[in-house]
């Protein structure tokens, strides 16, 4: 006797195959239609990468995109003015671009872009709330946005030496009689080389290097470079040497980071962390020493070394296989439930309400407390305060109940490609709309159970699923495994 | 060898154990194997029976622990100045090194002739004179590691030489009886720390009050919103799923917890006295919590660490002490059983650098609180050097303060929980 839980097939509502789904979820923040058919139209899952990766950088139209929050606009010295003089302190302001983040996440058709952007974000991150840095943060974020898919070695000399990077590590008020360690130090343990790489003297030599980079703190906030903070004298980091006579150190300082991103460990530190961002938690040496030669051949180009990643074995056989993090999670829901977000009128608007959501599931964007990034393995993110929180979450957006404004949500009727229709037809409609796949066995039981309902009930215009359970069958599809991992 | 606090007067339970009757149903069931019985009915039984007892019958012959003992660890992650929080005013060179942020002798709370404690630190002072205080000096990883990361992983895995990732806590989740996954719990945080992390299910969250499981209410009273997510994730072999199940499993048995009085105005208004609030309200509810891990802050002060008058270390301090101070006093009488330790990755380099504070450097001062504590001023300390690199020198291998916890207050063993590692004593505990 077939099973009665022999899962329906909705044939009209179009799929991925497994490697272009696969491909599609790792670089996306999660399938929609209008991804489906792009990739579809772009002649599978490797055609429409090499697409995304072709596309040049439109700066006019990446500042275009969900320009909503005013304030990302104004310079350092006016949102610090406006802290003190008691209008909008500097973590609303962080909280704007946070909310930016997610929702260009949310609707760019960009994907690549937007998820490397997030990657070295996250690489050479630094806080957005924080007062100090806070005031320069919107600015470094254009900075990293701008290289998320060029050189490694030009995204590192503008990121190291962005206001908002000199302040948040110490160096902005670093001096020459005992340069301040902190960037010095995280710059070769976290963005460059990594732990093992580089000995204490190493350091100290760095940090000398860095002296100069100047920020005049809590007054006008204004960059500089001070000679007179300079310290003047040979170095040496590891094979790096200079004399450093020069009393302005900033050829020095491009020279020295160069130098740092055309490293060996480097390209293995970053090959790494593509590896496990985009492949899997646990990612072999084998493809790790592959892709760090890719990077050092192309001279620290960002997309040769992903063209190579997406070609590898291990990354066919890794679907599945890495976990959402908590931002990636909201967003992934909002695209998956079709939630059409439109600019803020209030805090209680999707747009604005999302970083809510974003914070309740375990994490905002830019918000990690610490330099060394959140991490892109899964298992922090696997706990139990996550699978409650994300079930919290998810439960609200299948309602429609939080947020309410700002935002469309797709009623049952819309969700329901014709009526009357088979319970197990509309939940393999479902699964092919939210998770890009067929429906199995325990998926359709699962959707049973959650709404007492037949496999092949007819469901009808008044039918009470239609009338009011409806959440609770989106329910399912947001909490299922597929949807929780990318 | 006594057992203190295992046999209460007035009892309500038959077998003597007040946790029996305190237990959740479904709790009881879950956690009363024969290890249970033996955790429960004391160190005697333990130290004949069960795996924790066989390697150590020592460790468990000096437990001063009852059933129910709680250990609560507070990370203090950024790395601490143990300079600052417990100065060595009797060491010159301290005051040489820090000629700005260094604390006046005489602005030191219960001096004694070497060490006194940061004016900051005052709400605990109730704590120190009851002798429920101690401090350990001149403690850290062996070798110098002065990364941030890797320090606080390997301080949290305690296991050097292992590639296994699993943390300290969760080799020690393993040794004692019970399979709740609320035994042992990371309050504040959606993550789970690294000494958390391993086969043993946790729970976390980052508010009592949030911890049931959406759409399961009075609306779906046939339970098919819970029956229908067990069936998603009952087979799932993903990390995620291993939590999925714990927290379904553990949301119930929280109830208890969820009952208690919430209390958190009494303590500081900050991400400490939130996460202590709701681990003291957990703990009063009585649901089985063997171990507790806390995250706080900011302590990586290569600026700005101050003075007395202003700067980061003396809103840390006040913030860690008084959040300390209300939780002992929230417990009630659940305080006579748990104990906290803090540990930090490391300590800050001896002299101040030019931005009033301090670069990474190695010691720091680990704080013991509460249940079986031998209060006072403990570790060896060498005198410390001169010059910008000096490091406050590691005379007391931080775990074998752990380990002397862990020996004195649960039926473990601190080989299996600390692998390959030979415990000196510290005597920071009682009977140790």
């Amino acid at each position: 006797m077939p099973s009665p839980y022999a899962p329906g097939r909705y044939r009209s509502t179009p799929t991925l195959g497994g490697g272009a789904r696969h491909l599609a979820l790792r670089f996306s923040y999660g399938l929609t239609p209008e991804l489906v058919s792009s990739v579809k139209r772009a002649g599978g899952g490797l055609a429409w990468f090499d697409a995304q990766l072709d596309r040049p950088y439109d700066a006019a139209a990446d500042a275009r995109l969900c320009d909503w929050w005013p304030d990302l606009h104004l310079d350092a010295a006016t949102i610090w003015k406006r802290q003190v003089d008691g209008g909008r302190g500097t973590w609303e302001v962080m909280a704007d671009y946070a909310r930016r983040l997610l929702v260009r996440r949310m609707t760019s058709s960009h994907q690549v872009h937007e998820v490397m952007t997030d990657f070295w974000e996250s690489h050479l991150h630094v806080p957005a709330n924080g007062d100090a840095q806070g005031v320069w943060r919107s600015s470094y974020g254009d900075v990293v946005r701008r290289h998320a898919l060029g050189r490694f070695d030009e995204l590192l000399v503008e990121a190291i030496t962005h206001p908002a990077m000199l302040i948040f590590l110490d160096n902005a008020t670093s001096t020459k009689a005992h340069p301040n360690e902190n960037l010095g130090r995280e710059l070769l343990e976290l963005h460059t080389v990594g732990v093992g790489a580089y000995t204490e003297d190493d350091v100290k030599a760095s940090a000398r290097i860095l002296t100069g980079w100047r920020v005049d703190l809590w007054r006008t906030w204004e960059a500089s470079y001070s000679q007179k903070d300079h310290w003047t004298g040979p170095v040496a980091v590891g094979d790096f040497r200079d004399a450093n006579a020069d009393p302005d150190g900033r050829a020095l300082t491009r020279r020295y980071l160069r130098h740092l991103a055309r490293h060996p460990a480097t390209a293995r530190r970053i090959a790494r962390k593509l590896a496990v961002k985009f492949i899997s938690d646990t990612p072999s040496e084998q493809v790790v020493d592959e892709l760090a030669e890719v990077y050092l051949a192309h001279d620290t180009a960002v997309v040769p070394v992903l063209r190579a990643l997406v070609r590898t074995q291990e990354f066919r056989q890794a679907k599945g296989q890495k976990l959402r993090d908590p931002a990636e999670d909201v967003v992934a829901s909002y695209r998956a439930l079709g939630a059409r977000v439109v600019a803020p009128k209030g805090g209680d608007h999707a747009a604005n309400a999302v970083l809510w959501q974003s914070d309740a599931v375990g994490m905002r964007p830019a918000a990690w407390p610490r330099p060394d990034g959140p991490p892109l393995h899964g298992d922090p993110w696997a706990s139990p305060s996550r699978a409650l929180a994300s079930m919290d979450v998810h439960w609200s957006l299948a309602g429609g109940w939080w947020p309410k404004k700002g935002v469309t949500w797709q009623s049952p009727q819309q969700w329901t490609p014709e009526l009357p229709i088979e319970f197990r037809d509309l939940v393999d409609h479902l699964s092919r709309a939210v998770h890009g796949r067929r429906s199995s066995r325990q998926l359709l039981r699962a959707a049973c159970e959650a709404v007492e309902a037949r496999p092949g009930e007819r469901i009808t215009r008044d039918h009470r699923l239609i009338a009011w359970q409806f959440n609770r069958l989106l329910g399912v599809l947001l909490d299922h495994p597929h949807h929780y991992h990318r | 060898m006594s057992t203190p606090e295992l046999i209460t007067p007035g009892s309500p339970s038959p077998c003597g154990c007040p946790e029996y009757a305190a237990l959740s149903r479904r709790g009881l069931l879950r956690g009363l194997g024969a290890a249970g019985l033996t955790w429960s009915v004391g160190s005697a039984v333990v130290s004949a029976a069960g795996p924790a007892a066989a390697g150590a019958p020592t460790a468990a012959a000096t437990s001063t622990a009852g059933a129910g003992s709680v250990l609560v660890v507070l990370s203090l992650r950024g790395a601490a100045d143990g300079l600052s929080l417990v100065v060595p005013h009797g060491d010159p060179a301290y005051y040489a090194a820090r000629p700005r942020i260094a604390v006046p002798a005489e602005k030191l709370l219960v001096p004694d002739g070497f060490f006194g404690l940061h004016p900051s630190l005052e709400p605990l002072l109730p704590l120190w004179r009851s002798g429920r205080l101690a401090t350990v000096h001149g403690t850290g990883l062996p070798v110098v590691n002065r990364s941030h990361f890797a320090a606080m992983e390997a301080v949290e895995d305690a296991a050097p030489g292992s590639t296994e990732r699993v943390g300290w806590l969760n080799r020690l989740l393993g040794e004692l009886p019970g399979s709740s996954p609320l035994q042992g719990l990371a309050a504040g945080r959606a993550e789970v720390p690294t000494s958390l992390f391993g086969p043993e299910p946790v729970m976390g969250f980052r508010s009592l009050d949030k911890t049931g499981i959406a759409g399961d209410d009075q609306w779906d009273p046939h339970g098919t919103r819970v029956r229908s997510l067990e069936r998603m994730w009952k087979k799932s072999p993903t990390p995620m799923g291993r939590s999925f199940r714990s927290a379904m499993q553990a949301v119930g048995d929280l109830e208890p917890a969820r009952a208690q009085a919430d209390r958190s105005a009494a303590y500081p208004d900050d991400d400490l006295g939130r996460a202590l609030a709701s681990v003291s309200r957990t703990l009063r509810g009585d649901v089985g919590v063997s171990l507790v891990t806390v995250d706080h802050g900011d302590w990586d002060m290569h600026t700005d660490l101050g003075t007395l008058a202003w700067g980061r270390m003396r809103r840390e301090g006040d913030s860690l002490a008084r959040g300390i101070a209300a939780f002992f006093a929230d417990l009630g009488p659940v305080a006579e059983r748990v104990t906290l330790v803090t540990v930090s990755e490391f300590g800050r380099r001896v002299a101040e650098n030019a931005n009033h504070g301090l670069d990474h450097g190695w010691g720091t001062v680990m704080l013991l609180a509460g249940a079986g504590v031998r209060g006072g001023y403990h570790g060896s300390w060498t005198p410390l050097g001169s010059g910008l690199d000096a490091d406050v020198p590691v005379t007391t291998d931080y775990r074998s303060v752990l380990a002397e916890v862990v020996a004195a207050r649960t039926p473990a063993s601190p080989a299996v929980v600390f692998p390959g590692f030979q415990r000196q004593r510290v005597g920071a505990m009682l009977g140790q």
